[in-house]
């Protein structure tokens, strides 16, 4: 097993691995990185470590990835949960939330934002850049507005490698969109036929398509334009099924529906995963797949352990990419079990959902 | 009885289609039927009835309800066990005596359901009863639903009890027994499924019902209200949370184990589901029942009690949300962060956790609790501040003397009910669902006033 003496090596470790990968998607290695970082994270996350005592699954006893104990996502609102001397904790990701105790907290320094970097980027790239040389629009505020948004600093990264792309950031710090931009954006974009990728939550396209249908603007965008959306709304506007909100983004944007991808990230995970790729037919039901340094599992809520094939359960995922925080997450999510990735179902209903919207917007 | 299928109720033909005119017919046939027998009977008659089709429902070789214990835990939301003991309970209490008290509770006079009754100076009164019922049937217990049934037979008005789709068949295996007993009452009753929100067939029962009844969601019944007319009544009841009290000296006066014992009676009736259910119990600190030791304890009573009455299975989004509580609030046990948890091995039967924290907090249900400790009621009426509005019954284990002595300020901060632990989801007949009266909301009053 690989013992990591410092987080440098950690990372470098992982970033290693990534590379590898997007020469070999099916790179040996995964296992034994997993169980490396493991050990690194029992040595210096005390809340995990705590918890893998509590459960006697401990580097001692544990010798398969898939026995690395699961934290639940949620956890991460209460507990620390990071192998870095407070000192070190640079950057700190929040999921949103009205109040700070509903917050989640991931805490990163310089070398892990270089590995959630390195992990972002080529299966974003993967899935939403093509050959189409697309302008960007992207829903979501800049950077410096919202710097503990995940989402926003993924966004950052994606304009700043796609630097030559012309870009607006049409969202301000609470996540209003500035709709007019927008719109003057697209605008010029249909004009010039320069295709353009739109970038943002649920609750951004709803707020934009609403204003569309209010000023009676339909827009035919050019053809090799795309969308990328991310789930949740958080009460922040009207929920939409996703097909209807696909549906209305077609109408109205005039996106093909075979260009509208769905991204599935969290503020407590580093890497993403999305449901189709620009250029490729989508097959129904639409299934959503992680990079090949982190693996998505489908457990039963009852035993936790794997379901069939064709079953629905809580949506596990350990992500190599956590290097500074716990590898091994569970999600409040329910998701079917596929030979080739994972059908998103519903969000885990915690509290009576009589009267009560629980949609939780974790990425943003 | 019965060896033929089940044929006479609307949700007793599948695929059979439903239409705005098929629903205002029956609805029509329905006060008719009204009109011509129930409308004549008297008390004792209706009463007698209604006692006759309880004593087959407690009979353990009744053919409908060996049915209704024998169906998929899927349809009927509960595995035979948890059944059978909800059945006995509802069902123990329609007696004579019983249904007679409620109709004095309701009305002073009984007879005022078919005259006019002298009242003080020189007035008299009588009790106008709605031609049609509709009920909006809740989805997870079948009980309420056998209830309001009752009720509007008591009322003497036809009844249509329109259920949730794939949810009818022990509201349907009730009408059953009823007809069979009384097929003239029956005739007085129609059942039928289909989702909730089908404007077609639900403006046709509005059109045609004088009172619509809603057990069920806040948006269930605000929807209702927002789609009836002004003319009708609504009684809706929404959704409500409950929770148990023990307090110091309890376990002394009753013995730790009986304390327990009760406790664990409220979390395993009906797996917790409805509003009547715990979803935490507090347990006064500084006592000789430390909290954290009688969570441990409660946990011991829970895996025995499903032995003797497993919990069954449940849905994989129930299970989820039991499975992802458990998840966090054990990282946070290990971590000391002031909760501990104990669980059943190798799947999600019950769930206790103590946690410091004293708000109140929802379970996940299906044999789910939180014990917390609480100094006094004081403290616990403070806490609980942000769910005041939301409460329907707090399950009080004290001295008989202290239960006064504590009911007295949870009933003016605003709690409806006010029971015994281990009868929070066993209400007499005639309680008062959310402080209201069972019968009196869904009448009108006639008055005669005399020179």
């Amino acid at each position: 097993m690989t013992n990591f003496t410092s987080l440098t090596e950690a990372c470098d470790a992982v970033s290693a691995f990534i590379q590898r990968c997007a020469g070999d998607p099916n790179a040996d290695g995964f296992g034994e990185l997993a169980l490396g970082l493991f050990v690194f994270q029992f040595a210096h996350n005390t809340p995990f470590s705590n918890l893998c005592q509590a459960e006697n699954l401990t580097p001692e006893t544990v010798g398969d990835w898939r026995d690395i104990p699961t934290v639940q996502t949620r956890a991460f609102k209460s507990l620390d949960l990071s192998v870095l001397p407070e000192a070190d904790r640079e950057t700190l990701f929040r999921s949103s939330g009205t109040t700070p105790v509903d917050r989640s907290r991931h805490f990163h320094c310089a070398e892990t934002l270089t590995v959630y970097h390195a992990s972002l980027w080529p299966w974003f790239a993967g899935h939403l850049v093509d050959e189409s040389a697309n302008r960007l629009l992207f829903l979501v505020p800049a950077l410096g507005q919202a710097p503990e948004s995940s989402l926003v600093h993924m966004m950052d990264i994606v304009a700043k490698r796609l630097t030559k792309r012309e870009h607006c950031f049409a969202a301000d710090g609470q996540w209003r969109i500035d709709c007019q931009s927008a719109v003057d954006f697209l605008h010029d974009c249909a004009t010039q036929n320069e295709p353009v990728t739109i970038l943002g939550t649920a609750f951004s396209f709803v707020h934009l398509l609403d204003y569309l249908d209010t000023e009676g603007i339909d827009f035919q965008l050019p053809s090799g334009s795309a969308a990328m959306e991310t789930g949740g709304y958080k009460g922040r506007s009207r929920e939409m099924p996703r097909p209807k909100l696909h549906q209305a983004i077609t109408a109205k944007l005039g996106v093909a529906s075979g260009r509208i991808i769905c991204e599935y990230g969290m503020c407590e995970l580093s890497s993403q995963a999305y449901d189709g790729k620009l250029g490729q037919a989508n097959a129904a039901p639409r299934l959503f797949r992680f990079p090949p340094w982190a693996r998505a599992r489908v457990v039963s809520p009852e035993t936790l352990a794997d379901v069939e094939l064709g079953q629905s359960g809580l949506l596990q995922v350990v992500d190599l990419a956590n290097v500074g925080s716990a590898l091994s997450l569970q999600t409040e999510d329910l998701a079917r079990r596929h030979a080739d990735g994972f059908e998103l179902l519903s969000r885990v209903e915690l509290t009576e959902s009589r009267g009560c919207s629980l949609m939780n917007l974790t990425h943003a | 009885m019965p060896e033929q299928p089940l044929d006479y109720f609307l949700a007793d033909k599948p695929g059979a289609e439903l239409t705005h005119s098929l629903i205002a017919e029956a609805s029509r046939t329905l006060r008719r039927n009204r009109n011509e027998y129930l409308a004549t009977l008297g008390n004792e008659q209706i009463i007698s009835k209604l006692v006759e089709v309880a004593n087959l429902w407690r009979s353990p070789d009744y053919p409908l309800r060996q049915m209704a214990l024998d169906a998929d835990p899927e349809e009927t939301g509960f595995p035979r066990e948890v059944l059978a003991a909800g059945l006995d309970a509802c069902f123990a209490d329609w007696t004579q005596e019983k249904f007679f008290m409620l109709l004095t509770q309701e009305f002073g006079d009984p007879t005022r359901l078919q005259s006019f009754a002298s009242q003080p100076n020189r007035t008299y009164s009588m009790v106008n009863s709605p031609p049609l019922i509709a009920h909006i049937a809740p989805g997870n217990l079948p009980v309420p639903v056998f209830q309001s049934i009752a009720f509007g037979l008591l009322l003497r008005s036809a009844q249509f009890v329109k259920c949730a789709s794939g949810k009818s068949l022990l509201t349907r295996l009730f009408g059953h027994s009823l007809h069979f007993v009384e097929p003239g009452m029956a005739a007085t009753l129609e059942i039928a499924e289909w989702d909730g929100g089908n404007e077609s067939l639900e403006s046709a029962l509005f059109a045609e019902a004088y009172c619509v009844t809603v057990n069920g969601g806040d948006k269930t019944v605000e929807s209702i209200r927002q789609r009836l007319p002004l003319a009708k009544t609504l009684v809706g009841y929404g959704h409500r949370v409950s929770f148990g009290y023990v307090e110091k000296q309890a376990n002394e006066v009753m013995g730790t184990q009986t304390v327990i014992s009760h406790a664990a009676d409220d979390i395993v009736a009906w797996n917790q589901h409805g509003c009547l259910s715990p979803h935490v119990i507090y347990v006064e600190e500084n006592g000789s029942l430390n909290p954290a030791r009688f969570a441990e304890m409660l946990a011991v009573e829970l895996e025995a009690r499903n032995e003797t009455m497993p919990r069954g299975p449940v849905s994989t989004r129930e299970a989820a949300a039991i499975s992802t509580a458990r998840r966090f609030y054990k990282i946070r046990a290990a971590n000391n962060a002031g909760a501990m948890l104990w669980e059943s091995e190798d799947s999600t039967d019950w769930t206790v956790v103590h946690e410091d924290e004293r708000q109140f907090q929802s379970s996940p249900l299906n044999r789910f609790i939180f014990v917390k400790p609480i100094e006094h009621i004081d403290e616990a009426l403070h806490v609980l501040e942000p769910i005041r509005e939301s409460v329907s019954t707090v399950g009080l284990a004290a001295s008989e003397a202290r239960m006064r002595d504590l009911a007295l300020p949870l009933a003016r901060w605003g709690v409806p009910r006010i029971c015994p632990l281990g009868q929070m989801q066993r209400p007499p007949l005639a309680w008062r669902h959310d402080g209201r009266p069972p019968l009196g909301e869904l009448i009108r009053w006639a008055n005669l006033e005399t020179a």
